[in-house]
C-alpha cells in the first residue's frame, strides 16, 4: 500500500509540476526584445546534414566568434523533412518561443514559406549586398521586391562521367561537352555495346532529372504569373518525352531511392551521373576510382532557348522576425556569407560545397585542379556553367506538380496514355488539387 | 434494510471506479479530447500556413472529388483487406505454437520473431530498400532458384511495391501481436487444456475449441488495433518509397499513397493546408470507428 | 500415430526455423554494418569488417551518444512506470465498476484513439507552450502517462480475471484499492510485461513529437540522433549502424528479462 501512495504522489507531482513551470515560465515567453546592436547573446540555428551544412555552420561560428566572442552560436542538427515538419508547426501554431533565429531552407520551399507565413521571415532588403550573389538565387527570395534571406550553396548541375569507360566507347571529353539529351541516350547506348555497362542509375518515380531538364529550357510548371502550364508546355512534353525515351533505351539501371542510387556510380556498374554538384563529396567518396572521372556540362533539350546549364536543389539562410538577436543574426550572416571570401575557400575544399557568392569565384580553391577528376578544374568550370543557369521562380508548387505528373508517369512508360494525354490528365489533377 | 445496504454499496463501488479512472480522465481531457476538439473546428477552414479562412464544410465536399484523396483511400483499403489477416493468423499460430511447453528453445523463437518489432525504422528501411532492390538479395535467391527468370521490379512497379510494402509490414509486425497473444495465452489455465487431453482432444481441436474462444477479447484488441495502424499507415510507405532526389511520388504511380502519407503531405511537403489536412483525419476517424465497432459486434462483445 | 506426431512436430520446427531465420537475419546484418564502412554498406557488403572500433569512437565522441542515451532512459523509464500504473488503473475501473457515465467515457477514448496525431499536433504544441514545457522531457512524459491503447488493452486482458476472486477478498474485507494492487496487479503479471515492452519501446521509438517538442541538442533522444544522421547527402552509414545497435540494445535487454512472464502460467498466483 505504501509503495501504491508513492507511486501515486509521482503522478501528482509530475503534473503539478507541469503546472508550476507554466507559471515560472511567463515571463521568458513575452518578448521584450534587448537586441543591443553590441553583438552579444545568442543567435540559434537549424540546419540539416552533420557533414555538409552543419560543418559549414560550424566553420562559420568559429570564423564569427573570433572577432564577436560574446556571441553564443548554437547550431541544432536536424534532419531535413523533420526540420520542415518542425518549422511549419512552429510557424502554423503562431507561438514563436520555439522558433530559431536562422533557419536553412531549401530553395524549391522558399516562396512557399515566405508566403505561408507573411511577416515571420526578416526582409533583409539593404541590410545585405544581394548583388554580390547568383542572380537565380536571389529571385527566389525575393517578394514585392524585398529580399528575405541570404542566398547559400547552388545545385548547379553538371554531367559527371566515367572518363574511362566513355573512351572505351570511344568519346573524348570534346564529344561530351553541350550535347542534347538525344544524344545523351545514343551514348549511353555505345557505352552499354562496347562496355557492357549502364549509362546512369535512373529513379523512374524521381521527379530531379525533370526539374534539371526544365530549368535549363527556362521553363517550369507554372509561367511567370504562376499559372500552371503543363499540358501545353513545349519543354515540358520534351522532358516527359525525354524521360520515355531514356527509360525505353535500356541504358539505364533502374534504381529505388538515394542509397540505391548513389551505390549505382559508387560501384562502378554505371558510367554516369547527371545532377547537382553537391553530388561530389558522394562521388569522392569511393577513393578507387580517383582519376577516372571528369565532368561535362548538362545535356539540353532540344527545345528552342535550352541552354547546357541547370540546378538541382541548393539552399538559403533565412532570419526569422520573431528573432530576439536579430540584428546579431543578421550580422553573422553578413559578415561570413556575405564577405568572408576565405572562408568559401574553406568549405570548398573541405566540404566540396560551391557557395553562391560571386566574389569568392576568383579565389585560389576555385581555381585548383582536382587529381580525382583527372587534374580537371571542376569548381572553375562548375563557377562559369553557374553564371549560365536560368532564373526560375520556382512559385509555391513545385512538390504538388511533381507528384502530379509522376503519378502518370508509370502509363507514360507503358504506352498506356499519350505524352499530351498524360499532361493534360496531370494538369486537370493540379488544377483540383491546388484550386486553379 | 437489505435494499439500503445494496445501495450504498452500489454508490460506495461507484466513487471507486470514479477514483480508478480519474487520472486517466483529466489527462486524457486535456492532452487529447482538447486537441481533438480544437482540430474538428479547424477541419471547417482552408489555410495557407497561417493565412487562414473559414470555409464551412466545403473541405469535406471537396474530398470526393480530390483524385488524389481517392487514391489514398483506394491504397489504404488495399493494404488493410490483404495485410492485417495475413498478419493475425501468422501471429495466432506462432503464439499458440510456442505456448506448447513441449516445444525446444522456446525462450529463443519467441525473442527472435520478436525482434522485427524493435528494429530501428531507419535500419530496416535501409536493409528492405536493399534486399528488394532489383540486383538485390531476394532476386538473387528467386533467380537461383528457377522460381523466376527475370528479376521481379519490385519497388519500381505500382503492383509489386505494394507487395513489398505488404511483405514488410508483416515481418515487422507479427512478432509484435505474438507478444500480445503470448500474454492472452497465459490466462488461459492449463487444467482445461489437461482436461481436453484427455478426453483425447487433438491439438486442432483443441485450439479451436479452447484458445480461440478463450481468447476472443485479445483477438478482437489486436484487430481492432491493426485496422487503426493500417488505416493510419504511415511509417513502411513513406520510408520505402522516398524516392531518389525529390521523392516526387509515394511509390511509382503514387500506388503507396496512403491516407497518413497524404495528411503529412498536406501539411508539410506541399503548401500546407492544415485544415483540409484535419478534414482529411476526420474521414479517417470515422472509417476507422465503423470498422472498430463491426469488429466489436462480430466478436460480440458488448460496447 | 507416431509417425504422424514426428511429421507434424517436423512441419513446426520447419515453420519455427523459417521465421527464426527471416526474422534475425536484418539483425545480423545490422551487426555486420556497424563493423564497416559507409560505402560497404550501401553496397551491401554481408560479412564483418573492422571498422567496429572506428565506428563506435565517432559516435561517442562527435555525436554525444552518453548524453543522448540518458534522455532517452530518462524519458522511457518515467513514462513506463507512469503510465502502466495510470492505465491499468483506469481499465480496472472501467472493466470491474462498470456504470453507464464510465462506458460513455470509455466509447469516447476509444473513438479518439483513432484520430491520427498529425492532426492533434499543433494544438497539442499550442497546449505545451502554453504550459511552459517546451524543449522540456516533461512533454513527452505527461503527454502519454494516459495511453488510450494500454488502457485498451489492461480491459481486454482485465475481462478474464476471475471476479469471484474478488468477490471473495471482498468478503474477506479487503479495501477496493488492496485488491487491485495486492490481489489483481501480481496476478496479472504477463500482461504487465507485455505493457511495460509495449510502453517502454512507444517512448524508447518515439520520433514526431519529441522532434516537435524538443528544441536543442542537449535535450535530443536516441531516435532523433539517428535521424538526423541519417539525412545527411552522404550518410555515414557505418556508425548510424552503430547507433541503431545500441538503441535497439535496451529493448531486447528489456524483453529477454520480462519474457519469462509469458512463461509462467497466472494460475499459481491465482490460486493461493
Amino acid at each position: 500500500m505504501k509503495r501504491v501512495l508513492s507511486l501515486l504522489l509521482v503522478v501528482v507531482m509530475l503534473l503539478s509540476m507541469a503546472a508550476c513551470s507554466k507559471e515560472a515560465e511567463k515571463p521568458a515567453t513575452t518578448p521584450d526584445a534587448p537586441a543591443v546592436a553590441g553583438n552579444s547573446g545568442k543567435v540559434t540555428i537549424w540546419a540539416w546534414d552533420p557533414n555538409f551544412n552543419i560543418a559549414i555552420m560550424n566553420e562559420a561560428k568559429a570564423r564569427y566568434q573570433k572577432d564577436n566572442p560574446n556571441v553564443e552560436v548554437e547550431i541544432v542538427d536536424i534532419a531535413k523533412g523533420d526540420l520542415e515538419q518542425k518549422l511549419h508547426t512552429n510557424l502554423a501554431s503562431g507561438v514563436t518561443a520555439g522558433l530559431p533565429d536562422i533557419v536553412l531552407i531549401e530553395d524549391y520551399n522558399a516562396q512557399k514559406y515566405l508566403q505561408s507565413y507573411p511577416g515571420s521571415f526578416a526582409d533583409l532588403s539593404g541590410k545585405v549586398k544581394h548583388s554580390d550573389f547568383v542572380n537565380y538565387k536571389v529571385g527566389l527570395m525575393t517578394i514585392d521586391g524585398k529580399v528575405y534571406g541570404v542566398p547559400f550553396d547552388t545545385g548547379a548541375s553538371g554531367f559527371y562521367y566515367r572518363s574511362d569507360y566513355l573512351e572505351q566507347a570511344g568519346y573524348k571529353h570534346e564529344d561530351l561537352v553541350n550535347i542534347t539529351w538525344n544524344q545523351f541516350i545514343e551514348i549511353g547506348k555505345k557505352v552499354k555495346e562496347k562496355t557492357g555497362k549502364k549509362m546512369f542509375g535512373f529513379g523512374l518515380d524521381d521527379g530531379g532529372l525533370m526539374r534539371v531538364m526544365l530549368q535549363s529550357t527556362n521553363q517550369w510548371y507554372f509561367d511567370k504569373q504562376g499559372n500552371i502550364n503543363m499540358a501545353n508546355n513545349e519543354a515540358l512534353k520534351a522532358a516527359v518525352k525525354a524521360y520515355k525515351d531514356i527509360v525505353a533505351s535500356d541504358i539505364i539501371k533502374p534504381t529505388s531511392g538515394w542509397n540505391e542510387w548513389v551505390a549505382a556510380f559508387n560501384s562502378g556498374d554505371t558510367a554516369a551521373v547527371v545532377t547537382g554538384v553537391w553530388i561530389t563529396g558522394s562521388i569522392k567518396a569511393e577513393a578507387s576510382q580517383s582519376g577516372k572521372w571528369k565532368v561535362a556540362p548538362t545535356p539540353r533539350l532540344d527545345v528552342a532557348g535550352a541552354v547546357n546549364a541547370s540546378n538541382l536543389g541548393g539552399s538559403s539562410w533565412y532570419v526569422l522576425e520573431s528573432s530576439k538577436n536579430k540584428d546579431v543574426a543578421v550580422d553573422f550572416l553578413n559578415k561570413v556569407y556575405a564577405g568572408d571570401n576565405d572562408f568559401y575557400q574553406k568549405i570548398l575544399i573541405d566540404r566540396g560545397a560551391v557557395g553562391s557568392y560571386m566574389p569568392a569565384q576568383g579565389g585560389a580553391s576555385y581555381a585548383a585542379d582536382d587529381a580525382f577528376f583527372g587534374g580537371q578544374k571542376v569548381y572553375t568550370d562548375f563557377s562559369e556553367w553557374m553564371k549560365k543557369i536560368p532564373s526560375i521562380n520556382y512559385g509555391l508548387y513545385t512538390y504538388e506538380a511533381d507528384s502530379a505528373i509522376f503519378s502518370v508517369m508509370p502509363d507514360v512508360y507503358s504506352g498506356a496514355l499519350s505524352v499530351e494525354d498524360a499532361l493534360k490528365k496531370a494538369e486537370d489533377q493540379l488544377k483540383n488539387q491546388i484550386g486553379k | 434494510m437489505e435494499r439500503a445496504s445494496k445501495k450504498s454499496f452500489i454508490k460506495i463501488q461507484n466513487r471507486y471506479g470514479w477514483f480508478f479512472v480519474s487520472f486517466a480522465l483529466v489527462l486524457l481531457g486535456i492532452f487529447l479530447i482538447y486537441p481533438i476538439l480544437n482540430s474538428l473546428y479547424l477541419s471547417t477552414t482552408s489555410t495557407k500556413g497561417i493565412v487562414q479562412k473559414s470555409v464551412g464544410l466545403t473541405n469535406y465536399v471537396k474530398l470526393f472529388k480530390d483524385q488524389m484523396f481517392l487514391t489514398a483511400l483506394k491504397n489504404t483499403f488495399i493494404f488493410f483487406i490483404i495485410q492485417v489477416p495475413i498478419m493475425l493468423l501468422l501471429a495466432l499460430a506462432l503464439a499458440s505454437i510456442l505456448n506448447d511447453k513441449s516445444i525446444k528453445l522456446r525462450g529463443v523463437f519467441r525473442t527472435a520473431i520478436f525482434l522485427p518489432a524493435v528494429t530501428s525504422l531507419v535500419a530496416y528501411t535501409v536493409l528492405f530498400k536493399m534486399m528488394f532492390s532489383l540486383d538485390g538479395f531476394i532476386n538473387t535467391i528467386l533467380m537461383n532458384l528457377h522460381i523466376i527468370k527475370d528479376p521481379i521490379p519490385w519497388l519500381m512497379h505500382p503492383f509489386w511495391a505494394r507487395v513489398t510494402v505488404i511483405i514488410a509490414m508483416t515481418w515487422r509486425w507479427t512478432g509484435y501481436n505474438m507478444v500480445f497473444y503470448l500474454s492472452g495465452l497465459q490466462n488461459i489455465p492449463d487444467e482445461i487444456y489437461e482436461a481436453a487431453e484427455i478426453d483425447g482432444a487433438s491439438k486442432l481441436q483443441q485450439f479451436f475449441h479452447i484458445t480461440l474462444p478463450m481468447l476472443k477479447p485479445i483477438i478482437v484488441f489486436t484487430s481492432i488495433m491493426s485496422t487503426i495502424g493500417t488505416l493510419q499507415l504511415f511509417d513502411e510507405p513513406m520510408n520505402l518509397s522516398q524516392g531518389g532526389v525529390t521523392g516526387s511520388t509515394t511509390g511509382p504511380g503514387n500506388s503507396l499513397l496512403t491516407m497518413s502519407v497524404y495528411i503529412y503531405n498536406l501539411c508539410f511537403k506541399f503548401m500546407p493546408n492544415f485544415g483540409y489536412a484535419a478534414t482529411v483525419s476526420y474521414v479517417v476517424v470515422f472509417i476507422v470507428a465503423t470498422l472498430s465497432i463491426i469488429q466489436f459486434r462480430l466478436a460480440g462483445e458488448r460496447k | 500415430m507416431k509417425t504422424k506426431k514426428i511429421i507434424t512436430r517436423a512441419f513446426v520446427y520447419a515453420f519455427l526455423i523459417a521465421a527464426f531465420v527471416v526474422s534475425v537475419f536484418p539483425f545480423y546484418w545490422m551487426l555486420a554494418g556497424m563493423t564497416n564502412n559507409a560505402i560497404d554498406v550501401i553496397k551491401g557488403k554481408m560479412t564483418f569488417g573492422g571498422q567496429m572500433i572506428n565506428n563506435l569512437k565517432v559516435l561517442i565522441t562527435s555525436h554525444n551518444l552518453t548524453g543522448v542515451l540518458a534522455n532517452s532512459f530518462k524519458v522511457s523509464i518515467a513514462t513506463v512506470i507512469g503510465t502502466l500504473l495510470v492505465s491499468s488503473m483506469a481499465a480496472y475501473g472501467f472493466e470491474v465498476y462498470e456504470s453507464k457515465g464510465r462506458n460513455r467515457s470509455y466509447a469516447i477514448i476509444l473513438l479518439s484513439m483513432m484520430v491520427p496525431f498529425a492532426a492533434l499536433m499543433i494544438p497539442l504544441f499550442r497546449l505545451i507552450v502554453r504550459f511552459g514545457l517546451l524543449d522540456n522531457h516533461l512533454a513527452l512524459i505527461v503527454t502519454s502517462l494516459a495511453s488510450v491503447f494500454l488502457i485498451f488493452f489492461f480491459r481486454q486482458s482485465f475481462k478474464s480475471f476471475p471476479r469471484e476472486i474478488i468477490q471473495a477478498a471482498r468478503v474477506d474485507g479487503a479495501g477496493e484499492i488492496r485488491i487491485f494492487f495486492s490481489i489483481v496487479v501480481p496476478s496479472m503479471k504477463s500482461t504487465y510485461a507485455a505493457a511495460a515492452i509495449y510502453a517502454f519501446m512507444t517512448s524508447w521509438n518515439a520520433y514526431l513529437w519529441p522532434l516537435i517538442i524538443l528544441q536543442t541538442d542537449k535535450q535530443k533522444t536516441i531516435t532523433l540522433l539517428i535521424s538526423s544522421m541519417s539525412s545527411a547527402y552522404f550518410p555515414e552509414y557505418g556508425v548510424i549502424m552503430a547507433a541503431i545497435v545500441v538503441a535497439t540494445l535496451p529493448i531486447i535487454i528489456l524483453f529477454f528479462a520480462l519474457q519469462s512472464y509469458f512463461v509462467q502460467g497466472m494460475t499459481g498466483s491465482v490460486k493461493q
